[in-house]
């Protein structure tokens, strides 16, 4: 089991690496100056200011040794400035981080507790009406875009029925943007637990635990359930990802105050430090939750533990 | 993208399936009817190739469909709701909404086509050489692939469009760029189950080289699954363009893109909101309707899930 971890964190040692010289070398995909491009909106800007910021952020310098020196100020916690108001990008991204976290997982709660309840109950009720309808709501919610159902929302439950505020950045502001989120990817959810769990349904040690005459409810909830969970909770750490990249567009319609709002408004102003940093964050979550499941996929699954 | 193409890649990695992929390739035409049987026998795929249908005659004949041009502002009252004249209302500007949504399917399919080609072509060559050259290049090829992977579609769209700037065309591209891991990967696989078959053996024995190994031997068996891959992709396609029009990164106005449309209406909603009805409709019903059938495809090629 050790093994299997540290050959995980190896992998994703591999990934930021890789990562961080697709984000310092981004700058240089930009068809045409990527100073002037960045400073084309801010008024009064000289040729020797220009020059001045080429040099600061190392757009002088052969490649390697701007990666280098790149790498040298991410490991010192330094993402550079923003473009406009010279602020610490760390500084913003860090202040904002939490609340996409917040989103994202109690969205993920909400997919997860709707998804696996109703994907085990088609699973269980497979063929009958039930399942049938379960399925055919899961499959128009995967179909539904996140941003227009967060427009549906807001328009009966903030403008019609004023029961919840529109935009803001209180707990209350919050269950608008995490149903959302968490409805459509809910879906996703119940779609894979229902064919994970019939494929369990019908596997030997399910047949053996019944015909040992055990009760409905072990055998469900002790045989079936944990056998089926497995591939289910692999699919839950993808869904993360997909709901980290979900809540970019969902913060911007709800106004939510996260790091996916910011990256909209850094890519609006081309203010490539900001969008840099953004991706480097963003990708380090991203490996950071998938080891912590790879933890609980161990946990789950015995024969990985003993392999 | 949806757990539609995880399931997809097994799918066609499996090669107990590939051959019905291949349909009548290697046992006669019946294959090719069975598969075509079993896709439209299955009642969702029918009605996801029926609205599939629809969607792609509405986008050819849009002139014709259409009462107004798409742009032409003053075509009614601003804002007024859908009635006889203007069966889905006007917008902030008088332009009847039915016309631009009709319009609007031209610039989806478009869409669908080219970011799926884009992600397709690039993808299906990585993982085609990958499976191919086995070593260093296989390693370093797929290794880079699986890093791209786990980054959300949408984190490397958003990545693509800040390099491009904004733009439809720069969406398709960003949109078509995020999905080449996913077809790289299923590409890859497919190719690793196609090298061991003895035809291609025998190919080795016979001395050809590798060119003709790749594009002859290889791709032409690589391409079949990878494009039932594909009907799947362009729902995640549509929607992952949407979204980038709707946060104002892809089609700007007045394009009648749907999420566009969604985008500059949404100041007016709460007065008109047949304004974002219908754009969003149209969007979801797109999305299902290549949501039914490629799972209609994936059922008819996968008798586990079949008998489910």
């Amino acid at each position: 089991m050790l093994n299997y971890l540290i050959r995980r964190i190896l992998s994703a040692v591999v990934t930021i690496f890789v990562t961080t010289i697709a984000v310092a070398m981004l700058i240089h995909l930009v068809p045409g100056d990527p100073v002037q491009i960045m400073y084309a909106q801010s008024q009064g800007t000289t040729p020797e200011h220009l020059e001045q910021v080429r040099q600061s952020l190392g757009l002088d310098r052969p490649l390697v040794e701007q990666y280098v020196m790149y790498m040298q100020r991410v490991l010192q916690g330094d993402l550079g400035h923003t473009i406009r108001g010279e602020q610490p990008v760390l500084d913003l991204l860090l202040l904002r981080l939490p609340n996409t976290l917040l989103l994202t997982g109690t969205a993920l709660l909400i997919a997860v507790s709707i998804g696996l309840t109703f994907g085990f109950i088609a699973a269980y009720k497979r063929g009958s009406w039930v399942d049938t309808s379960l399925m055919t709501t899961a499959i128009l919610g995967v179909s539904m875009p996140h941003f227009w159902l967060g427009l549906i929302l807001l328009f009966f439950f903030a403008v019609k029925l004023q029961w919840l505020p529109v935009a803001g950045n209180n707990l209350e502001n919050l269950i608008l943007p995490a149903i959302t989120l968490g409805v459509t990817n809910a879906a996703i959810i119940a779609r894979l637990t229902r064919s994970s769990m019939i494929d369990v349904f019908d596997q030997d040690f399910v047949r053996t635990a019944r015909a040992k005459g055990l009760t409905r409810a072990a055998v469900l909830y002790k045989h079936a359930l944990r056998a089926g969970l497995v591939p289910i909770v692999t699919m839950i750490g993808l869904q993360f990802t997909y709901m980290m990249g979900g809540a970019i567009v969902v913060e911007n319609v709800f106004g939510w105050n996260g790091v996916g709002r910011m990256a909209i408004q850094a890519i609006f102003q081309r203010d490539y430090p900001l969008i840099q940093g953004f991706i480097l964050m963003f990708a380090l979550v991203v490996v950071t939750v998938s080891i912590i499941l790879d933890i609980v996929y161990v946990w789950l699954d015995p024969r990985i533990r003993y392999d | 993208m949806t757990d539609t193409n995880v399931q997809a890649t097994s799918v066609v990695a499996d090669p107990e399936i590939r051959p019905v992929i291949n349909g009548g390739q290697r046992s006669g035409r019946g294959r090719t009817i069975r598969f075509m049987q079993a896709v439209f026998g299955n009642r969702g795929a029918a009605i996801g190739f029926i609205l599939v249908l629809t969607l792609v005659l509405v986008a050819i004949f849009a002139s014709w469909i259409a009462p107004f041009d798409s742009d032409q502002m003053g075509a009614g009252k601003r804002l007024s709701p859908p009635d006889a004249s203007h069966w889905f209302g006007t917008d902030e500007f008088g332009r009847d909404m039915f016309s631009r949504v009709v319009f609007g399917a031209r610039l989806t399919i478009q869409v669908g086509v080219i970011a799926v080609s884009i992600s397709l072509t690039i993808g299906m060559l990585l993982g085609l050489i990958g499976g191919y050259a086995g070593g260093w290049l296989e390693k370093i090829l797929m290794r880079s692939v699986d890093v791209l992977f786990s980054f959300t579609e949408t984190l490397i769209a958003l990545a693509a469009v800040a390099v491009l700037g904004p733009s439809l065309t720069n969406a398709m591209i960003a949109v078509g760029i995020a999905a080449i891991p996913f077809y790289a990967r299923v590409a890859y696989s497919v190719t690793l189950v196609e090298r061991n078959r003895p035809y291609f053996e025998a190919a080795v024995a016979a001395g050809a080289g590798h060119m003709r190994l790749l594009f002859r031997h290889l791709l032409p068996n690589i391409i079949p699954p990878l494009i039932v891959v594909a009907t799947l992709g362009v729902s995640a396609a549509v929607l992952a363009a949407a979204g980038l029009s709707f946060l104002g990164l892809g089609a700007q106005p007045p394009s009648p893109e749907w999420g566009a449309m969604l985008s500059s209406g949404r100041d007016y909603f709460n007065r008109a909101p047949w304004i974002m009805l219908y754009p969003g409709l149209a969007i979801m019903i797109t999305v299902l309707a290549f949501n039914l059938l490629g799972d209609g495809i994936r059922e008819a090629l996968d008798p586990r899930q079949r008998n489910t």
